[in-house]
């Protein structure tokens, strides 16, 4: 009697964690089985049964629930892990139909416009690797936002049985963006360096046995120009080779009004040649950041030098607007040129990146300005913006710091708003 | 109907829905690629494009035949049935915006070597994101049987149809400032066409969205009145001649 009731108490025990494994999994045939099992045990727990079988049956249904619940912990595990790597994870059975789907690929297979693009190519690699041999595809999506996928189908099959096809999607966007500035890097450089080199070597060719002095004038004179590109290319490259390290920083405190007529004084005469109107709109009190001279004189210059090379054919206008806003400095040029192709906005910032190649080199720049004036803005904990359309102009805004007013200085809120006070001197 | 064969109707027509959400997908991404073509002036990747276009045909030609067969085999009633009219409606008017794209990838080919002007360039663009977005809008509408947005989409559509007038009103004076020559100004006064166009597709599928969800075309309203008129003609000419 006190064995039956052992057994029965054991059963229940049994029964009651099975319940809640259960409630819990309700998926796997082996938790089903040992369910089953108990069920029948406590069936059989009359007085007909020898206690020696039902402690058998019993220990059978422990370790076939043991077995099961390992498994459900491993498969869990391995659910866990695809579900955290950065890929999306597609399994489907032999019918074609999903097994597994991780959170990264359900947005696909879920998803509408762009994403129903990855959704068809998924479908159509999967049948395609039906065949037994892995498929892969570049998937280009222009959005917005535009990424490039890597999707790639690959068979599974265990001891010669097919199980179905495993699909891993792999965002590439950031990976081929890094590449394509590296490529585009090395490429520009060269292009940079050797134009002027090779024009060089040519007119230095031509030059040698001419006897006529208006010809050799005129040769020595491209010979000087090609000369000074180059130079001009090398010296923004050490310059910018200086601002990328951080070297020969002199952080004092410097009114901007200061900085920005340092920048309009270098490109007067540009401007002035190209027929360009430079308005400048400044506060009447001081705009204190903390900041090396030399690198934001070059900055703004940069600026302004770009927006003057870009404002297109007839008069066209920059104008520089300054002011306080809470904590920090904005500075906005903005010019009424031919504007930046949305899709090379953010790459306008790389060294010697080209919207326009003819168009860059005709108007005379090394493809190294704006690059400075990232790492300028960088090096003084800014940030710089740009805002453009094709046809419409561009606005570059820079941000800065602002130094803290000393007593009896105006609070930034007295002065933020209260700004184009003044014009400075159009051109 | 037993419950099995209900289930399988059901679940053809959520099918068919997602194939037709499947297709604008890719038709929507063909507006800014295509555009990108067009303005990059890219021959390889507007070839590329316009064979892409049998592949929106396949998949429109099978659509339309799953309905057929809806229609044929299950007969369906009520919302079910303006269901299945509508993807007819919609399918037709997706697959002409791939064909419109295709057209503008053409054109690619006819304007090339002409150097756009840098304003009309910008105009193009916004009026390929203003025809990307409607068309987009458009199919949220459908997917979430929204018709408030797909009633909307009219009025939104004033936007894509000012910046068709501003470009072509841009083209006309680049045209007379740079001398372009005829032909590259009626490409592109074609190409702003395209864009509207796609427009009008996104406000028909609104439309034809709220048909489906509340059995109202805005059409009918405009019938609605013709009728009247057509009743107030035959009332006047029922009256007894003055003698």
């Amino acid at each position: 009697m006190t064995v039956l009731l052992v057994i029965v108490a054991l059963s229940s025990l049994v029964l009651a964690v099975l319940l809640i494994v259960h409630a819990e999994r309700q998926r796997t045939d082996v938790i089903r089985r040992v369910d089953r099992m108990t069920v029948q045990l406590v069936a059989d727990s009359a007085p007909s049964v020898s206690p020696d079988d039902a402690v058998q049956r019993l220990e059978r249904s422990l370790n076939d629930w043991r077995a099961s619940v390992v498994d459900v912990a491993h498969e869990y595990r391995f659910r866990a892990a695809l579900e955290a790597i950065p890929l999306g994870v597609v399994v489907v059975g032999t019918d074609q139909k999903p097994l597994f789907v991780n959170g990264a690929a359900a947005w696909f297979r879920d998803g509408r416009h762009s994403e129903a693009v990855v959704a068809h190519t998924i479908e159509r690699l999967i049948a395609l690797s039906g065949g037994g041999s892995t498929q892969a595809e570049t998937v280009q999506l222009y959005g917005p936002p535009r990424r490039r996928l890597h999707v790639t189908a690959a068979p599974i099959s265990s001891d010669e049985t097919s199980l179905g096809t495993l699909v891993l999607i792999d965002d590439v966007t950031e990976q081929d963006r890094i590449d394509s500035i590296r490529r585009d890097f090395i490429t520009n450089i060269s292009h940079e360096l050797r134009t002027p080199i090779g024009a060089m070597s040519l007119l230095a060719e031509t030059l040698v046995g001419e006897t006529d002095i208006s010809v050799v004038e005129s040769l020595a004179e491209r010979l000087s120009r090609e000369a000074d590109r180059l130079a001009a290319t090398v010296d923004d490259l050490l310059e910018l080779s200086r601002i990328e390290h951080g070297g020969d920083i002199e952080f004092e405190p410097i009114d901007l009004q200061s900085v920005v007529s340092g920048a309009h004084d270098r490109v007067r005469a540009a401007a002035q040649q190209r027929d360009v109107e430079i308005g400048v709109s400044m506060p009447d009190k001081p705009l204190m950041v903390l900041g090396d001279r030399r690198q934001l004189t070059s900055a703004v210059f940069n600026l302004l030098d770009n927006g003057v090379k870009y404002c297109g054919s007839g008069a066209g206008v920059v104008s520089v607007r300054a002011r306080l806003v809470d904590d920090h400095v904005e500075l906005t040029v903005q010019d009424s040129g031919i504007g930046i192709p949305r899709k090379d906005l953010d790459r306008i910032f790389e060294r010697f990146y080209r919207v326009d190649s003819g168009r860059s080199r005709s108007s005379g720049g090394t493809g190294l300005g704006l690059s400075m004036v990232r790492h300028i803005v960088a090096n003084h904990s800014g940030r710089i913006s740009v805002e453009s359309a094709e046809g419409e102009g561009s606005t570059f805004l820079l941000e800065l710091p602002a130094l803290p007013p000393s007593d009896g200085e105006d609070t930034p809120d007295d002065r933020s708003g209260g700004d184009m006070d003044h014009e400075v001197s159009p051109r | 109907m037993t419950e099995a064969m209900r289930k399988t109707y059901h679940e053809e027509l959520n099918a068919i829905r997602d194939a037709i959400v499947r297709m604008a997908g890719i038709v929507g991404e063909l507006i800014p690629r295509g555009t990108e073509i067009f303005l990059g002036g890219d021959l390889t990747e507007a070839q590329r494009l316009i064979e892409e276009d049998d592949i929106v045909d396949a998949m429109s030609i099978e659509l339309e035949e799953r309905c057929y067969q809806v229609l044929a085999l299950q007969q369906p009633m009520a919302s079910d049935l303006r269901a299945i009219t509508s993807a007819l409606w919609l399918n037709a008017e997706i697959e002409r915006s791939a064909d419109l794209m295709c057209n503008i990838a053409k054109a690619t080919r006819r304007i090339y070597g002409i150097t756009i002007d840098p304003r009309v360039r910008g105009l193009i663009v916004q009026m390929s994101e203003e025809a990307a977005r409607l068309f987009r809008l458009s199919i949220d509408s459908y997917a979430e049987g929204d018709s408030g947005l797909g009633a909307a989409l009219r009025d939104i559509d004033d936007r894509l149809d000012e910046l068709h007038r501003d470009t072509i009103q841009a083209i006309f004076e680049t045209h007379q400032d740079q001398g372009y020559d005829l032909q590259a100004g009626v490409q592109l006064a074609l190409v702003c066409r395209f864009y509207e166009r796609i427009g009008d597709h996104a406000v028909n599928i609104g439309e034809r969205v709220c048909y489906m969800v509340d059995g109202w075309h805005p059409e009918h309203t405009g019938a609605m009145r013709a009728n009247a008129r057509k009743q107030e003609h035959l009332d006047v000419d029922e009256l007894p001649a003055d003698d």
